[in-house]
């Protein structure tokens, strides 16, 4: 090792002293043709260059007397470094294809689902009241935070909810909904209009950061879907506060989830879940399977 | 981890354990549930080696395959107090730096194993209780991993529980919920129902408990170890008492 | 396919030896008025100091077991973090050997994360307090190494969480240690060269408590 040490401080002197020789060179005499100054240089030259040779063969020297390592010496991550580059051994262009393609594919499907949702009329927000006739200038999606504050403080919801609010967007409100020992939902608003809805169990986590993962739970899962196409259901643009308050009434009867059999079939268990949907009306429940038959 | 409830099972004249699980577990399969992998709890008890004034006092350490990086623990200090304690599975060394204090009843180590099976969000556990590799009875651990207060789901669990058992489960919250004491204010014992509490897994532990300590007290009754094929009529007894009576005998 | 059993897969580990059970120590102490110099020092070497050095503030107790067996009684020590809501940990350290060729002091050691109930579940195994103290200080870290730098503060009986309770010296202690697997005996001389960077600070010392006599 000491060796090794040696000869590689051999090779850095050897490079210094080539760089030195170069810039004085480069550097040139005083540029008036004074005799004395040229010999000077022309001097100083000889020596710079006697140096190196020397330097030179002292290297070639250490370098004769280095033994080759028994084992191969562990340099850390700098052993990274001296990875294979060639481009032909990195199998970079399938990849480049692949991605490409993938690239175009996503294009392709973001074009034509952009041209779907544009015909869409179920969108629910900004496109609503742009119809040919102008509404009364009421908007669903543009109130003010105070108005949601008080909105949500209105509902006289029993004694088993709680309801947390907080704006993570700015002005847009997201409620987390706890039922009794139930289930946790997040209601995340835009105006006093309701977005998206997540139903997780009271033993998950519900992050003010994480509002979109589903539930681990397939009762749960269940029931998120159900309480979309009752978010859907309830929208009214005319009365969204009204909207809201049966929204909230609706998913509150979510309370005896696991407690109550179906108003059909009067069992609990089907398919190996509760009766996880609730009436949109009567808010008895139904068994996904149960409800339509 | 959701509510549980541990249901054992009786074993019919002139049928083998093994007949049975299978027989469930075939019941189960053909009702939806899927197959998802195998279970094991395990229970050891360490006694105290007795000194004067004061009373045996019995540390029970158990393992649920469910909580792998865990150690369940127990103590009984002969006076009808109870501390529970979930630790790292590193405990398990620090019990044994202390075996000139607590030594281990070998001879009532006892285990329950078998399959696992997942229907909806239920988990349905088939176990067979062995002791010293003698099988002593079939034990059913059904968990609703949604919820977390028995009072909530105990309806849901016992219909699950009539469907795929075929016997019928008392309409009364299981026993263990029914019968727990806590301490109060004051110091003393008080009767507490679980049944509304939220579930923890320490809860699941102590029902095993309760059921092991049942099955090494039949052992006791009945003399002896020798019984393999034991076979139980009728629904096992289940006493109100708290675990870990009875320990000190044998 | 079966199961294996808890106490299967904890010898499989100590067998092949991925359970840290060792536990590599130097300790050293510092005045109040330079532990400003040593800080800087640690910020500048650790790994862990791109926000500020962690804090802890924690509440050690040490009970103890009589044996029948053995003249010594067992002792396990339970830290509480006194500021936040953590699970309890307890520690069980061996009988430290200071062997000559070794650079620092070894003992066995098990760390082990408990429930809130432990005090209560070693009082009714028979353990019985034998002191108490709060360690409150920063620590530091630096590849697998820990470095603490604590003040130990007495506690009047029945306040632990009372700000009255005083130091017990005039200095900090500062603690360089390594929790890993037997066999790994690089460790002590990972720890002995970042000592050496620590000097003239601190002096970072095997300590052979058994010439401190009988000081708990």
């Amino acid at each position: 090792m000491d060796k090794l040490n040696l000869t590689l401080t051999a090779v850095k002197n050897l490079r210094s002293n080539v760089r030195q020789c170069f810039e004085h060179l480069a550097d040139g005499t005083d540029g008036e043709g004074v005799e004395e100054s040229r010999n000077k240089f022309v001097h100083d030259f000889q020596d710079r260059f006697g140096a190196i040779n020397s330097q030179l063969r002292e290297v070639e020297q250490l370098i004769n007397g280095l033994q080759v390592p028994p084992t191969a010496y562990h340099l850390g991550n700098t052993t990274f470094l001296a990875q294979e580059t060639s481009q032909d051994r990195q199998a970079l262009y399938p990849q480049l294809v692949n991605s490409y393609k993938w690239i175009d594919k996503v294009h392709d499907h973001s074009f034509l689902a952009f041209n779907n949702l544009n015909q869409n009329t179920l969108r629910r927000s900004y496109n609503y009241c742009s119809q040919k006739r102008q509404r009364l200038p009421f908007s669903s999606f543009n109130n003010d935070p105070d108005h949601i504050d008080k909105l949500l403080s209105e509902i006289n919801h029993p004694p088993h909810t709680s309801y947390n609010v907080f704006r993570p967007f700015g002005s847009n409100a997201v409620a987390i909904v706890t039922i009794s020992n139930v289930l946790k939902a997040a209601i995340v608003f835009k105006g006093v209009l309701i977005e998206w809805v997540t139903i997780k169990g009271y033993d998950e986590t519900l992050e003010h950061d994480d509002l979109w993962a589903e539930s681990r739970y397939e009762v749960f899962r269940k029931v998120q879907e159900h309480a979309h196409s009752a978010m859907l259901h309830f929208f009214s643009p005319t009365l969204p506060d009204l909207a809201v308050k049966s929204y909230v009434t609706w998913l509150n009867s979510h309370i005896k989830l696991f407690l109550e059999p179906c108003k059909r079939c009067n069992k609990y268990i089907a398919n190996g879940l509760p009766p996880t949907w609730r009436d949109l009306r009567t808010l008895e429940p139904f068994h996904e399977e149960c409800r339509n038959s | 981890m959701g509510v549980t409830v541990l249901q054992p099972y009786p074993l019919p004249e002139g049928k083998s354990g093994a007949h049975i699980i299978d027989h469930l577990g075939k019941r189960l399969l053909s009702l939806g549930a899927t197959h998802a992998g195998q279970f094991l709890v395990d229970c050891e008890t360490f006694i105290s080696t007795p000194q004067h004034g004061t009373p045996t006092r019995a540390v029970h350490v158990l393992h649920d395959s469910e909580f792998p990086a865990s150690t369940f623990s127990i103590i009984d200090n002969g006076t009808g107090k109870q501390v529970a304690l979930v630790a790292d599975a590193i405990f398990d060394l620090l019990m044994l730096k202390m075996t000139s204090t607590f030594t281990s009843k070998k001879q009532t180590k006892i285990e329950s194993r078998g399959a696992r099976f997942e229907y909806g969000d239920f988990v349905i556990k088939l176990g067979s209780v062995t002791m010293m590799e003698h099988f002593k009875g079939i034990l059913i651990e059904i968990e609703y991993r949604p919820c977390i207060t028995l009072s909530y789901c105990w309806e849901m669990i016992r219909e699950m529980l009539q469907g795929f058992l075929g016997i019928n489960v008392a309409k009364e919250y299981p026993t263990y919920f029914t019968t727990q004491t806590i301490m109060n204010a004051m110091g003393q014992q008080q009767l507490h129902a679980k049944q509304n509490d939220l579930y923890e897994p320490m809860d699941t532990v102590k029902q095993y408990l309760e059921h092991f300590t049942n099955y090494r007290k039949h052992v006791q009754l009945h003399g002896g170890l020798g019984s393999s094929g034991l076979s139980v009529n009728g629904p096992v007894l289940m006493p109100s008492t708290v675990v870990g009576v009875g320990m000190g005998r044998s | 396919m079966a199961i294996s059993s808890a106490r299967e897969s904890l010898s499989l580990a100590l067998n092949n030896r991925f359970l840290p059970n060792l536990e590599y120590l130097l300790q050293g102490s510092i005045l109040d008025t330079a532990v400003e110099h040593l800080m800087h020092r640690l910020k500048g070497l650790c790994d862990n100091v791109d926000t500020s050095p962690e804090r802890f503030h924690d509440l050690e107790v040490c009970m103890s077991l009589r044996q029948p067996t053995s003249p010594q009684p067992l002792l396990l020590r339970v830290r509480r973090a006194l500021g936040q809501d953590a699970p309890f940990q307890m520690r069980y350290l061996g009988q430290p050997e200071v062997d000559m060729r070794r650079p620092t002091l070894v003992r066995s050691c098990m760390d082990c994360a408990c429930t809130n109930g432990i005090l209560d579940f070693l009082t009714e195994m028979g353990f019985r307090l034998e002191f108490e103290y709060i360690a409150k200080g920063y620590m530091f870290r630096k590849g697998r190494m820990k470095i603490t730098v604590s003040k130990l503060i007495k506690i009047v009986p029945g306040k632990q969480q009372d700000m009255a309770n005083e130091p017990i010296s005039q200095s900090y202690i500062v603690e360089l240690s390594v929790v890993a697997p037997t066999g790994q005996e690089n460790v002590g001389e990972e720890m002995r060269v970042f000592a050496e960077q620590l000097k003239p600070l601190v002096q970072l010392e095997k300590i052979d408590y058994k010439r401190l006599g009988n000081l708990p």
